[in-house]
């Protein structure tokens, strides 16, 4: 899905929220993409040859891996991914041309898994994997991050979420959302074709 | 009950990652014979060389998609009952309609468990042994 519904500033800026699962791509300059990472990682993309860029933010549930005899949480990245991907290449952007930049992935929280880690090694082995260069970014760490993106420009601002208190909601919603998903039957709808 | 190693697999992906999702989901159902390409193009390149029984193909690739792959086969005698199962990002209706109409045999939304992969294939094949 190719979000296009923005909220715009007084200045004329349009800015647009991206939450876990989803993505967005704009060939507009004026506008901005946001989200919040705890362990979560974004992929800052954009082809300055074509002008257009876009933004994913995707979740990869550690406790998941394996739990149907496959890397589950991988696919969500590789499934995050494509779509961004699919979306720029719809737009005119060539993956050679692309640049990229990684954010998230953080240890949020002390003593639980390191689901930040294995979102972080995940982006990295898939850009490496591609062919996709990896231009800048910030991954890892332990606090969580509020990043702003204008992928026309290119220009990437970061802010460090510093009040313990926010850090731990981040946290929470990001486990919140890393409940097991339906199965995948349930997208079929009326599709029974076969 | 077709033996799963007995059935030639080309696994087509513009995306390296899911491909090799794919071929390791193919592993541990017990295919062995299996072959990639990145694109329609090339698998249609290494299909006319030598057949395959089945095709799990990408929707969105450059150059030749799952689409014009499917079509390319179905129109070629000797690859024209070859079973070919699409990937899709979603379930996109319109789409799938399409690719029936040409004849897919089923097709697959990502992402997909290992189990769903070989449900899809024993749709085609009948079950695995």
């Amino acid at each position: 899905m190719t979000r296009d519904v923005f909220r715009s500033d007084p200045a004329g800026a349009k800015r647009l929220h991206v939450v876990q699962g989803e993505f967005a791509v704009t060939e507009d300059p004026d506008v901005m993409l946001g989200t919040i990472l705890g362990s979560c990682v974004s992929a800052c993309m954009r082809d300055p040859v074509a002008g257009v860029g876009g933004m994913n933010h995707f979740l990869l549930p550690g406790e998941r891996e394996n739990a149907d005899g496959g890397p589950q949480g991988m696919r969500y990245g590789v499934q995050s991914m494509e779509l961004l991907l699919n979306a720029l290449y719809r737009k005119g952007a060539r993956r050679e041309r692309l640049e990229v930049k990684l954010f998230g992935g953080a240890r949020v929280i002390d003593g639980l898994s390191d689901v930040g880690q294995q979102n972080a090694a995940f982006a990295e082995r898939f850009l490496a994997s591609e062919g996709i260069t990896m231009t800048g970014g910030s991954l890892r760490g332990d606090q969580a991050r509020r990043i702003q993106f204008w992928p026309v420009s290119g220009r990437v601002r970061q802010m460090a979420l510093v009040d313990p208190n926010r850090q731990v909601q981040v946290f929470e919603a990001e486990r919140a959302r890393a409940k097991p998903a339906p199965a995948q039957v349930a997208d079929d709808g009326d599709l029974e074709l076969f | 009950m077709p033996a799963a190693a007995q059935i030639r697999v080309m696994v087509v992906d513009d995306q390296m990652t899911m491909r090799s999702l794919v071929r390791t989901g193919l592993q541990q159902l017990g295919f062995t014979d299996i072959v990639e390409a990145p694109d329609g193009e090339e698998a249609l390149r290494q299909i006319l060389a030598r057949p395959v029984h089945l095709v799990i193909s990408d929707f969105n690739m450059p150059r030749l998609d799952g689409m014009g792959l499917l079509r390319a086969l179905r129109s070629h005698g000797p690859t024209s009952k070859t079973a070919f199962v699409m990937l899709t990002g979603r379930a996109d209706k319109e789409l799938v309609q399409k690719a029936v109409q040409l004849g897919v045999n089923n097709y697959l939304v990502k992402p997909f468990t290992v189990q769903t992969l070989k449900e899809k294939i024993e749709a085609v094949f009948g079950k695995l042994t």
